[in-house]
């Protein structure tokens, strides 16, 4: 059996004096879309920031079984890393073409090759970002900015794509709509999803797996089979879930 | 009428210098993000070794393209030894860092060259061109050409490359450039490198005008400020343009108001640059931030 694209093992963060993660475990399998759940200040942006080399962290990070923990964040990009930031990271002042083409830029030199095909995918699953490619970034939408993120994190041929929050700030239509995109995305693009998100519900409509955290450490992990009736989560997120007293069990 | 027009061309000859020179300060601000009040200094040092080769004998276009070469070198020096240290302090500290280096540069060039102008020989030639009743050198004829050419070359760099591109997405947002594998050091490096060798230019442009002396870019360096205000720090053609007015304006008006000649008349272009910004903030040419709330 093949590595999983990603996993990690005892990862600590922290921010100055503070640690944000305190020995966080996640494993996402190869193709697999992993939907890491938690409540405010539960530590996935953290965790998101730590894989892609944005945070300083310590323990093992495995991209495709090869070491990455400890590279700078363009060399982990480098490696294979998307990273849709929260907030999107939109260049507002750059057109959206430019953005995309900066996605472009960024893929392995073997896949050069492919790249205009790879940009008529992403306007095939982003229509809209066609029609606004000579527009300023700054002036598109929340959905459509998030789209344009979207796009160009792909458009780098990641082998392992980091999402947060891409709900922040977008109607729940539009939310839908973006998360039903998820699905084709990849499969179209061959990669595997690290999806942080708030939203639970609509989050376990589109996950194979379902990782939840709660101050900083994984509180329960599994596949998204488990969490269906939504229980569980609700523990974890209210505080009734107590990590040590399940491992004592 | 002829008169008038002759006043427009002599503004033109300092007009270009400050133009030249605020090209390189929108270079920088547009590669990294900062105004580096040090770029005069630059372009000074340019002329300094540019003349030292001259005096060694190196052909005079070789000189140049030489001085460009050592000033690309040297800018992207400054970034990786000291501007890098700043990265992640605030604007405040990167414009202290700016003035540092004025004052530093110019005291370095003052102990080496000591403070007495010098001569420039013109790189082209000493002629004058004379057209219906007017006249004009050919060193504002080729610094005219010469600041078309950069500027153009800019643009292609900045609006048509790769390489600019990336360079644009560093200075703007650098933490999202970092997430698509742009390494913030080393194109900010690029960023002072290019500005250093456009630099040289408005060194090469000045010199032979203001002559040469440590201290020649000092005054110039407000007035390239005024003008890349004037025009917009985001839009580099709007900085040339900018130049090249406050440039023609101080000339025209020290001639035609009266009480205002000589250095006086530089009070015209700055109430200019201040009743622009009062209806355009970001200047004729400039772009403010296109964000939606």
């Amino acid at each position: 059996m093949s590595a999983p694209t990603l996993e990690v093992r005892d990862l600590r963060a922290r921010y100055g004096s503070v640690e944000a993660l305190h020995g966080v475990d996640v494993t996402v399998g190869r193709g697999r879309l992993v939907a890491l759940l938690g409540g405010n200040g539960a530590g996935k942006t953290t965790l998101l920031r730590a894989v892609s080399g944005v945070v300083a962290q310590t323990g093992s990070i495995l991209l495709d079984g090869e070491p990455i923990g400890g590279r700078a964040a363009a060399a982990v990009a480098r490696a294979g890393v998307g990273h849709v930031p929260e907030g999107r990271g939109t260049f507002t002042d750059l057109t959206v073409a430019e953005n995309l083409r900066l996605g472009t830029l960024a893929r392995p030199r073997t896949l050069r090759g492919s790249a205009d095909a790879d940009l008529d995918l992403v306007y095939a699953t982003f229509p809209v970002l066609r029609e606004m490619r000579g527009r300023v970034a700054g002036l598109l939408s929340g959905g459509q900015q998030q789209m344009l993120a979207l796009g160009r994190a792909l458009l780098a041929r990641p082998r392992l794509l980091l999402i947060d929050e891409p709900s922040l700030g977008l109607a729940p239509m539009l939310t839908r709509e973006l998360f039903a995109t998820f699905d084709t995305v990849r499969a179209d693009w061959n990669t595997s999803i690290l999806l942080a998100e708030q939203n639970a519900s609509l989050s376990l409509s589109v996950a194979d797996d379902v990782v939840v955290m709660a101050g900083g450490r994984v509180a329960l992990a599994g596949p998204v089979e488990q969490f269906r009736d939504g229980s569980a989560i609700r523990d974890v997120y209210l505080g009734n879930h107590d990590p040590k007293a399940e491992a004592d069990r | 009428m002829t008169e008038f027009i002759q006043q427009i061309l002599d503004g033109l000859s300092t007009g270009l210098v400050y133009g030249v020179l605020a090209l390189a300060l929108c270079v920088v601000f547009q590669g990294t993000g900062m105004l580096n009040f040090s770029q005069g200094e630059l372009a000074t040092l340019s002329a300094y070794a540019t003349l030292m080769l001259l005096l060694a004998g190196v052909p005079y276009w070789l000189a140049i393209i030489l001085a460009m070469a050592l000033s690309a070198v040297l800018g992207a020096v400054i970034e990786r030894v000291v501007v890098r240290r700043l990265e992640r302090g605030s604007e405040v500290s990167l414009l202290t860092l700016g003035v540092a280096l004025l004052l530093g540069i110019n005291a370095i060039m003052a102990i080496v060259w000591t403070t007495d102008p010098r001569d420039f020989p013109s790189p082209f030639g000493q002629g004058i061109v004379a057209f219906a009743g007017l006249r004009m050198t050919y060193q504002q004829l080729g610094s005219l050409g010469l600041l078309l050419a950069v500027t153009l070359l800019t643009a292609l760099l900045f609006n048509k490359t790769s390489v600019g591109l990336r360079l644009r997405a560093v200075a703007q947002n650098p933490a999202s450039a970092t997430l698509l594998e742009l390494s913030q050091g080393r194109w900010l490096m690029a960023g002072w490198a290019i500005a250093g060798a456009v630099g040289a230019i408005a060194g090469v442009v000045a010199a032979p005008v203001l002559s040469l002396s440590p201290g020649m870019m000092t005054f110039p360096l407000l007035l390239a400020l005024a003008a890349a205000t004037l025009g917009g720090l985001t839009s580099r053609i709007g900085a040339v343009v900018g130049g090249v007015l406050v440039g023609v304006v101080t000339s025209v008006s020290g001639r035609y108001i009266p009480g205002l000649q000589g250095d006086l008349a530089i009070v015209v272009p700055f109430a200019v640059v201040a009743i622009v910004l009062v209806f355009r903030p970001a200047g004729l040419f400039g772009r403010e931030r296109t964000v939606r709330a």
